[in-house]
C-alpha cells in the first residue's frame, strides 16, 4: 500500500503544531535526556584524555648530588644511553634548573635571590620504554645507588592514583549515560503515549475506514522522529555551548588539565551524530510502540 | 451478503451478548436490528466488521468466512463496510471536506480521485455548501450526513448503522432515513440498529429482534414490536 508523500507531510506537520504543549514536552524530554547522555560522553572522553596525557609523560627524575663530579655525571649518562629500556633521557644542567626554579618562585623574588646556579643540583629526565608502574619502579631503582646520584623521584604514585580515579569516573559516567538513554526512551514512550491517547479517536476512525496498521503508525513514527531530531539538535547545541563555555572560562586558562575536557569539532562531530541518531531512533521507535497499543483494539 | 452461522459472543465478564445467532442477509437488503438496551444489537454489528471476534460460530461477509481472515486483511474488509454511529465519530479538528477525504487518503486513493469524489458525495448527502465548516458548526443531522458521506464515499457493499438517529429530533431523523433509503436503493446492504419504533413502522423492512442475546423474531416487511 502506498502512502502519499503529501498526505504524510501534511499529517505530520499539522499534528506537530496542533498539540504544541505535547510536542514541546516530547522535544524537551529528548533534549534533556540526550544532553545528559552527551555530557557524559564528553566527560568520558575528557577523563580518558587526562589520563592519557599523564600516562604519556610517565617518567622519573634522577637527581645528581650538587657536588657530583663530571665523571660521575658522564657515567650515569652513559648508563642511561646504553639501557634499552630507556626510550629517552635528557640532562637538565644548572642553568636550566635555575631557570625553572626562578619561574617556579616568580612570585617570591627574595627566595630566588638567595640561590646561585652553582648551588643547584642537576638532573636527568628519563622516559622509560613502557609505562607500567612496576616496570618504571624497578628501572628507576637501578640508578638509585649510582655514585653521584642523590635521589630518584617517580611520577608513579601520582599516576597510580590518577588512574584509579579516572577508572572510577569513567565507570560512573558510563552508568549515568546508560541511565540517561533508558530514561530518554521511557520518557519519550510516555509522552508519545499521551499524544496518541489524545488522538485515539482519530486512530479509531482510521481503523474503521480500513487503514492498515502501518498507515496509522507511520505518521506517528514520523512525528516522533521529527521531535526526536529536534530534541537531539537542542542537546547538540547545548553540548557545543557548554564546551565553548569551558574553553573560554577562567579555569581553563589557569588549570591546564581542564583543557582536556575541551573537545575539538572533530571529536564533537561523531558524538553529535550519535545523539541525532539516538534522538531519531528514540522518537520513531517510541512512537511506533506507543501507537501499537491502540491498533489491536 | 452477510451470514451469521450459530454465532455466540461472550464478553470477558461472562455475560452472553449474543447466543447462537443465525441470520442470512441478502445483497441489497435493508434490515433493522431492534430490542431493548443491552440485547446485543451493537455487538452483532461489531461482529460483522471484525471489530469483535465471536466465541463460536462463523460469520460470512460476501461469501468469505471473516474468522479466517488474517489480521492484515481486516482493513480490506473494512473498506467494503461503511459504519455510522449515534455519536457520528467525526474528527473535530478537521473540516467537513477533510473528514471525508481523510477516509479516502487513509486507504491510499490518489489525490485527483479525492478531489472529485468528495464534493460529489457531499452534494449527494445534501451538505455540499458546508464543506469548509468544522463539525461543531453543524447541527446533529448535518454531522450525521457528514459521517454518512465518509462511510459511503468509498461505495462500500455494506453499511452498518448503530442508532444513527439516536440523537436526532424526529424531523431530522426522517431526513437521515430518506438518505439511508437512497443509499440502500443503489444496491448497498444496510443493517441498522435502532430503538425508534416509528421509523421501523414507517419503513416496513425486515426486522431482526433481539432479547438478551437471543434472536426472538426475524420478519420481513415488519413493524417494530
Ligand atoms: N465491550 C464490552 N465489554 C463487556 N461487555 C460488553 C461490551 N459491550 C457490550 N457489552 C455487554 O454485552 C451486552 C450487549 O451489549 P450491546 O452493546 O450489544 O447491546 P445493545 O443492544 O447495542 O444495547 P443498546 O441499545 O443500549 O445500545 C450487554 O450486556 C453489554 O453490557
Ligand atoms: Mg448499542
Amino acid at each position: 500500500m502506498a502512502i502519499r508523500f503529501d498526505y504524510l507531510a501534511k499529517e505530520t506537520g499539522t499534528n506537530l503544531v496542533r498539540n504544541p504543549s505535547l510536542t514541546i514536552a516530547a522535544v524537551l524530554t529528548v533534549a534533556v535526556s540526550l544532553a545528559l547522555l552527551g555530557f557524559s560522553l564528553v566527560f568520558r572522553e575528557g577523563v580518558s584524555r587526562v589520563s592519557e596525557r599523564w600516562s604519556d609523560d610517565v617518567e622519573f627524575i634522577v637527581w645528581m648530588r650538587p657536588d657530583a663530579t663530571d665523571d660521575q655525571i658522564a657515567s650515569v649518562d652513559q648508563k642511561l644511553a646504553d639501557n634499552p629500556l630507556v626510550t629517552d633521557h635528557s640532562y637538565v644542567n644548572r642553568e636550566a634548573t635555575f631557570a625553572e626554579f626562578r619561574e617556579y618562585y616568580a612570585d617570591t623574588p627574595e627566595i630566588v635571590e638567595t640561590v646561585e646556579p652553582a648551588q643547584l643540583p642537576t638532573s636527568y629526565r628519563v622516559v622509560p620504554a613502557a609505562s607500567e608502574l612496576a616496570f618504571v619502579d624497578s628501572l628507576g631503582q637501578e640508578y638509585e645507588g649510582q655514585p653521584g646520584v642523590s635521589d630518584v623521584v617517580f611520577a608513579g604514585e601520582f599516576i597510580k592514583q590518577l588512574n584509579a580515579i579516572t577508572g572510577l569516573a569513567i565507570s560512573g559516567v558510563t552508568v549515568v549515560a546508560a541511565v540517561a538513554a533508558v530514561a530518554a526512551l521511557l520518557l519519550m514512550y510516555n509522552t508519545i503515549r499521551t499524544a496518541v491517547f489524545a488522538r485515539r479517536r482519530e486512530v479509531e476512525v482510521m481503523k474503521l475506514v480500513g487503514a492498515t496498521n502501518w498507515f496509522v503508525r507511520i505518521p506517528f513514527m514520523l512525528e516522533g522522529l521529527v521531535q526526536g531530531l529536534i530534541g537531539a539538535g537542542l542537546a547538540v547545541l547545548a553540548m557545543f555551548g557548554v564546551n565553548r563555555m569551558i574553553r573560554d572560562s577562567q579555569a581553563a586558562s589557569e588549570l591546564d588539565f581542564i583543557n582536556s575536557f575541551v573537545l575539538q569539532p572533530a571529536d564533537l562531530g561523531p558524538i553529535s551524530l550519535w545523539l541525532l541518531a539516538a534522538g531519531a531512533a528514540i522518537g520513531a521507535i517510541g512512537s511506533g510502540f506507543a501507537v501499537t497499543r491502540y491498533l489491536d483494539a | 451478503m452477510i451470514r451469521l452461522d450459530d454465532v455466540t459472543k461472550t464478553y470477558s465478564e461472562g455475560n452472553v451478548a449474543l447466543r447462537r445467532a443465525n441470520a442470512d442477509i441478502a445483497k441489497g437488503e435493508f434490515v433493522f436490528l431492534v430490542g431493548p438496551s443491552g440485547s446485543g444489537k451493537s455487538t452483532m454489528l461489531r461482529l460483522m466488521n471484525k471489530s469483535e471476534e465471536p466465541d463460536s460460530g462463523r460469520i460470512f461477509v460476501a461469501g468469505k468466512d471473516i474468522g479466517e481472515l488474517s489480521n492484515w486483511k481486516v482493513p480490506m474488509l473494512r473498506r467494503n463496510i461503511g459504519s455510522i454511529f449515534q455519536d457520528y465519530k467525526l474528527l473535530p479538528n478537521k473540516t467537513v471536506a477533510e473528514n471525508v477525504s481523510f477516509a479516502l487518503e487513509v486507504i491510499g486513493r490518489p489525490r485527483a480521485v479525492i478531489k472529485t469524489q468528495v464534493p460529489q458525495i457531499l452534494d449527494l448527502v445534501g451538505i455540499g455548501d458546508k464543506a469548509d465548516k468544522q463539525p461543531h458548526q453543524l447541527s446533529g443531522g448535518e454531522q450525521q450526513r457528514v459521517s454518512i458521506a465518509r462511510a459511503f464515499v468509498n461505495r462500500p457493499l455494506i453499511l452498518l448503522a448503530d442508532e444513527p438517529t439516536g440523537n436526532l429530533d424526529p424531523q431530522t431523523a426522517i431526513g437521515i432515513m430518506r438518505l439511508l433509503d437512497r443509499i440502500n436503493k443503489t444496491g448497498t446492504t444496510v443493517v441498522m440498529a435502532t430503538h425508534d419504533a416509528k421509523i421501523v413502522d414507517t419503513m416496513q423492512r425486515r426486522v431482526i429482534q433481539l432479547d438478551t442475546g437471543n434472536i426472538v423474531r426475524d420478519e420481513r416487511e415488519a413493524s417494530y414490536g
